[in-house]
């Protein structure tokens, strides 16, 4: 009887676990309901467009959360990602604006956004500082500096070929997308199905297992505040493409909705981590919500009400799952 | 004989006013199984660190394969095939058994990980050397104890250069039916000429089990048995708490009261179910059982830890415990098994910790008077002998025995009618034990109820009066003063004697 | 000798360590004062503080969140709703400046009991529980002020204008009311019974509860108290400017966390606490005002606090492995 009891209570929290994903899909098979046209693949095309920025930071994001483990406070964050992200997109801005070649330009950014890694790694590998704290005074600092190479100006394209990542196709598939796509499986492949990665996920998971097993687990959190800083390198020529130009203070939503669309993905992995795939799910149906309710009309104030209860019910539900078990 | 596949010459070890080592030797020879015992405090931990290069020595020798390893690194150390199962489990909860068996040492190919040949040797790993049929595509949070243990020590041995494998307490979290899984691991390990060093507390798993054992007390071995037969038990207690043990444990002239605690029909739908115990005013009463037997859960519910349902009646008056802070206010006070995690916030002072459970006394309008803190604090570090005797000391840095008498120091202060031990000397020196006991003895001569959980068998029959052995979370049997001694008290926890048999004798 | 040597070198980077965030902020002072006289007149200094007052009481209530172990990333939104609710309950509601100002604290303490239901019901970790209360309480401005526009009310009582503009022999109020919740603050956190619970249970929950305190309770209180401080900023801003201005609480966020970790490095046991983190609210707004009589760019001046920020907290952090390692 105690087995049953205890077999019922496994079941019980594998559905709670689903909840977050029910919730999603129910919501969107709602919108999609009352706005018929939502479901076209114009419209998901639009939907995966509008998300690229997004998906690629936490592509970076669910790295450093993988290494460091997810205890927010404690655990592995990168919060300078968005930031990192706005540099590269004024950096090159303005670099083309005054005439520079793209690669140049480009280089340049480079350099910069590594730089703001390198730093991160420091603080948090050598300094013990709380990836929280060091990540989002980095964050400021960055931002900062990017407003003094900016003047917090609006500078339209001039590189003419950035935009071809919203406006070009490959085999009908706009280029952009194809180009993340192939990101992302790269992404998956290194941080999934390779040792590196299941080192990472070692080294979140039980910092002592790791250390014992011969990992050394410093570098490889040093390595994934890289990887971040590169991804949010990259971020930032999908956000000039996005938004056709530089447009200053882009950053903040940016990391709201990566943090979103990260610990959103744990909710949906069985394991119930962040895992890479999560929150590239996490970041794309965060997307096809807010354009979905753009679509049936709710006033555009409301997203963020809708995003805030969001992150509630999926943690609250996922702690309440893990409880249950 | 066979040349030593290890050993251990002369270790000094010492720390900040403790000489932890003393002069020790240990020699383990290849294919067999060593023992190594002594109480806590005894100098087991310390010279298992030392030989995993974790401590560097004042002085000695460290041999391995007959070769001396010098300065001793854990690298070093690892290279020579001396691998150590962690009394922790350090896994990772969502790792698979073959991700965790081939943690740093994946296999990995031109296309990454070869997940399936690390699966299919993992379950080989398991299969030949270990005995174990285990899955390598299961989780980690989803084995049983011993299964998990298995998969550490897997993780160990899969490379298949391990000369000595060290396992320190493996079976400590085990329910008594899964010691046999790990027993049989260690049986192959064996056949193949590896050496092996079993520490463990467990003196019947250490009679069954091994072929010499060695006796650790105060920092010395004091001596080593190369013939293991039935009557060696006794012999293995008397060596390891020498042959003062009267002077050890406090002489009580005590006499029970009537019973003023009771426990009717506690049950938490899992660990434990139906416990109805009597306990008198003025007993100090155990609770022996295994990890897994329900003693520990038991403990926590009684103090609100953990959910359960059940009456306590103290005094005749029924009492909630639903939260600790609900024990706390009706006489009830808890000193925890982990002490550094639960019973002490480490990163304060001895002041802050002594005084935590009596703030309001020591306030005036909500504001702390530190003047009278600081009085009552230092009264206590006189009375209990608190090293060092400085109320600004942080606890952090004290000694497990001078932490433990910290948490005693809180609730001496909040002068409570029941007092719950769960085990009140792990980790702490020998010296600090018997000061202790002293303390729990005085407590229940002054008339408190004293419950002490332990699974140290030694230190229940030592101490107590009356000792509940639990089992699969029921309470098997309650041994009464005359029936009292260690190797009836081991033999009815292990199992090993039935309780139809224990009323029988007595 | 080659010993000799090294433990010179030692010692001379443990004091630098030790005293090297004190060194700063007089290196700061100084360099500011030699830059521009004006800089060390009474008052100016008197404008460093006032123009901090509302942070310094923002750091108070993420002074007590950072004390019991968590982290509040929704203070902004608490200030937000002081300063809305108040100018709401006068403009729409007619009523008078201290009615108002207790519905201003009200509305804070909304944003409190949201955050501990969150955190203490549903066991939601402080970050992610507050950044869901920041998300609902932005949007919820968003919705009310239809965008985001703000609520002015130029004929605003005059007894609420005085909570930010009026003085007390000289010292303006805010002034005042900052000072006198420090010193609540001071007496409540750092020597009452409640403030050693509340540091118990936010090094050691475990422990803390096995010594019988009752933490949820008591992060309940923490979470509505912090919000009602941060209300009371609100009501200084708003009184301040004569208007609500939405989502302008966010700006106060992050100067708030560094100052109480800049604080927390500034004790000799690294806890978080109310002198520590007045002190490094001075130094940022030291630096912002330095900076800003130096005419720099507004931009500039920005990314130079930036920077400073980063290795303020930097040398903090520094300072306490330090002091961690010489304990050991």
């Amino acid at each position: 009887m105690q087995v049953s009891a205890r077999h019922q209570k496994h079941r019980l929290a594998t559905l709670v676990g689903f909840l977050p994903l029910i919730i999603f899909l129910a919501l969107l098979l709602y919108v999609g309901l009352n706005a018929p046209n939502f479901m076209t693949v114009v419209n998901l095309k639009l939907v995966l467009a509008q998300s690229l920025p997004v998906v690629l930071s936490v592509i970076g994001l669910s790295a450093v959360v993988m290494a460091g483990g997810d205890d927010v406070v404690s655990g592995g964050i990168d919060l300078s990602t968005p930031a990192t992200a706005v540099l590269c997109a004024g950096i090159v801005s303005v670099m083309t604006t005054a005439g520079q070649p793209l690669l140049i330009a480009a280089g340049a950014s480079l350099i910069a956004c590594m730089l703001v890694g390198v730093v991160n790694a420091v603080l948090i590998t050598r300094l013990r500082m709380a990836p929280l704290l060091a990540t989002l005074a980095m964050f400021v600092a960055v931002v900062g500096i990017n407003n003094v190479i900016t003047a917090r100006k609006r500078l339209n394209l001039a590189a003419e070929s950035i935009a071809s990542l919203r406006q070009d196709f490959v085999f009908g598939i706009p280029l952009g997308i194809l180009l993340v796509a192939v990101l992302a499986l790269l992404a998956y492949h290194f941080l999934h199905r390779s040792k590196w990665g299941l080192n990472l996920q070692a080294a979140g998971g039980s910092r002592d297992a790791a250390e014992i097993s011969g990992i050394r687990v410093d570098r490889l959190v040093a390595q994934t505040y890289l990887l971040a800083a590169f991804m949010g390198f990259v971020t930032g020529f999908f956000m000039l493409a996005r938004a056709n130009g530089y447009s200053p203070g882009a950053q903040d939503n940016l990391m709201l909705e990566m943090v979103l669309a990260t610990f959103l993905g744990a909710a949906f992995s069985p394991r119930r981590i962040v895992t890479v795939w999560g929150a590239i799910l996490g970041a794309v149906l965060v997307a096809a919500i807010s354009i979905g309710l753009k679509t049936i009309g709710v006033n555009v104030f409301w997203t963020d009400l809708i995003k805030g209860a969001l992150i509630v019910i999926v943690v609250a539900l996922s702690a309440i799952s893990e409880r249950v078990q | 004989m066979t040349e030593a596949a290890f050993q251990l010459s002369g270790i000094v070890q010492t720390f900040p006013g403790v000489r932890a080592l003393d002069g020790a030797d240990l020699m383990v020879r290849p294919g067999e199984v060593h023992g190594l015992v002594g109480e806590n405090g005894a100098g087991k931990s310390t010279i298992i660190k030392v030989l995993a290069g974790v401590y560097q020595p004042a002085e000695g020798r460290i041999e391995v394969g007959g070769s001396t390893i010098s300065p001793a690194t854990p690298e070093k150390i690892r290279d020579a095939g001396v691998r150590f199962i962690h009394q922790e489990l350090h896994l990772v909860p969502y790792f698979t058994v073959a991700e965790s068996v081939f943690m740093g040492q994946e296999i990995s190919g031109p296309f990454g990980l070869c997940k399936r040949e690390m699966r299919s040797r993992a379950e080989a790993f398991l299969r030949e050397e270990l005995g174990s049929e285990l899955p390598g595509n299961r989780l980690i949070r989803d084995l049983s104890p011993a299964e998990r243990k298995l998969v550490q020590v897997a993780r160990a041995l899969v490379d298949g250069a391990a000369k000595v494998v060290v396992f320190d307490e493996p079976t400590a979290p085990l329910a008594s039916e899964e010691v046999l899984k790990i027993m049989t691991a260690i049986a192959k390990l064996k056949t193949r000429g590896i050496a092996i060093l079993y520490v463990s507390h467990y003196l019947n798993e250490i009679v069954d089990i091994c072929d010499r054992v060695t006796v650790f007390r105060q920092g010395k071995n004091v001596a080593i048995f190369d013939e293991i037969t039935t009557d060696t038990g006794p012999a293995l207690v008397s060596a390891m708490i020498g042959r003062d043990l009267d002077a050890f444990f406090p002489t009580s002239s005590r006499s029970a009261g009537e019973v003023a605690l009771r426990l009717e029909h506690f049950d938490d739908g899992q660990a434990f179910s139906d416990v109805n115990l009597d306990i008198r005013r003025g007993e100090i009463f155990g609770i022996a059982g295994l990890i897994g037997s329900g003693r520990e859960e038991l403990i926590d519910a009684l103090y609100g830890l953990r959910k359960s349902q059940g009456t306590l009646t103290l005094d005749g008056a029924t009492v909630d415990t639903k939260t600790a802070a609900k024990a706390v206010a009706n006489g009830m006070v808890l000193v925890p098994r982990d002490r550094r995690h639960d019973g002490l916030v480490l990163p304060m002072t001895v002041a802050e910790n002594a005084t935590l459970a009596t703030l309001d006394e020591n306030a005036t309008f909500g504001l702390i008077d530190r003047g009278k803190a600081r009085q009552v604090t230092e009264a206590l570090i006189k009375d209990l002998d608190i090293r060092p005797s400085n109320a600004q000391a942080v606890t952090r840095f004290l000694s497990g025995g001078n932490q433990q008498k910290v948490v005693l120091a809180r609730w001496l202060a909040k002068s409570a009618k029941v007092f719950i031990f769960d085990e009140p000397t792990v980790g702490v020196d020998v010296g600090a034990k018997a000061e202790i006991y002293q303390l729990i003895e005085n407590l229940a001569s002054e008339g408190a109820i004293i419950l002490i959980s332990s699974s140290d068998p030694v230190e229940l029959v030592g101490t107590c009066d009356r000792v509940a052995v639990m089992m699969r979370g029921d309470v098997r049997t309650i041994i009464e003063k005359q029936d009292l001694n260690v190797d009836h008290l081991v033999a009815v926890t292990t199992g090993a004697t039935s309780v139809s048999e224990t009323e029988h004798a007595s | 000798m080659d010993n000799v040597v090294r433990q010179n070198r030692l010692s001379l980077r443990s004091i630098l360590m030790r005293f090297g965030f004190l060194i700063v902020f007089a290196l700061f002072f100084l360099f500011f004062a030699a830059w521009n006289p004006v800089f060390v007149q009474g008052q100016n200094l008197l404008n460093i503080v006032e123009g901090s007052a509302i942070l310094i009481i923002v750091a108070m209530g993420m002074t007590l969140i950072v004390a019991t172990g968590g982290i509040d990333l929704s203070v902004g939104i608490a200030l937000d709703f002081g300063a809305a609710f108040a100018v709401v309950a006068m403009k729409s509601y007619g009523m008078g400046w201290f009615s108002a100002a207790c519905v201003g604290l009200i509305g804070g303490s909304l944003v409190g009991l949201l955050n501990a239901a969150l955190v203490v019901g549903l066991r939601i970790s402080p970050f992610l529980a507050t950044l869901g209360t920041f998300f609902i309480g932005s949007s919820a401005q968003r919705i009310f002020t239809n965008g985001g526009g703000p609520i002015s009310y130029r004929k605003m009582p005059e007894g609420f204008r005085d909570i930010a503009q009026g003085d007390l022999y000289g010292i303006p109020t805010e002034v005042i009311i900052a000072a006198v919740l420090v010193l609540i603050y001071y007496l409540v956190l750092e020597r009452s019974v409640w403030g050693r619970r509340v540091h118990a249970m936010g090094m050691q929950r475990s422990a803390s509860i096995v010594a019988g305190i009752r933490v949820n309770r008591i992060l309940i209180a923490c979470f509505v108290f912090a919000s009602i401080t941060c209300a009371v900023g609100g009501l200084i801003a708003a009184a301040n400017i004569r208007m609500f201005t939405p989502l302008s609480g966010f700006s106060y966020l992050l100067d708030a966390i560094a100052a109480v970790f800049i604080g927390a490095a500034l004790h000799p046991r690294g806890r978080p606490n109310v002198l520590g983190t007045l002190a490094g609210v001075l130094f940022l707004g030291m630096i912002t005002n330095g900076l800003n009589l130096m005419g720099l760019n507004f931009n500039t001046k920005d990314a130079l606090s930036g920077i400073i920020l980063v290795s303020a907290l930097a040398l903090a952090v520094a300072q306490r492995n330090m002091r961690n390692a010489d304990g050991d």
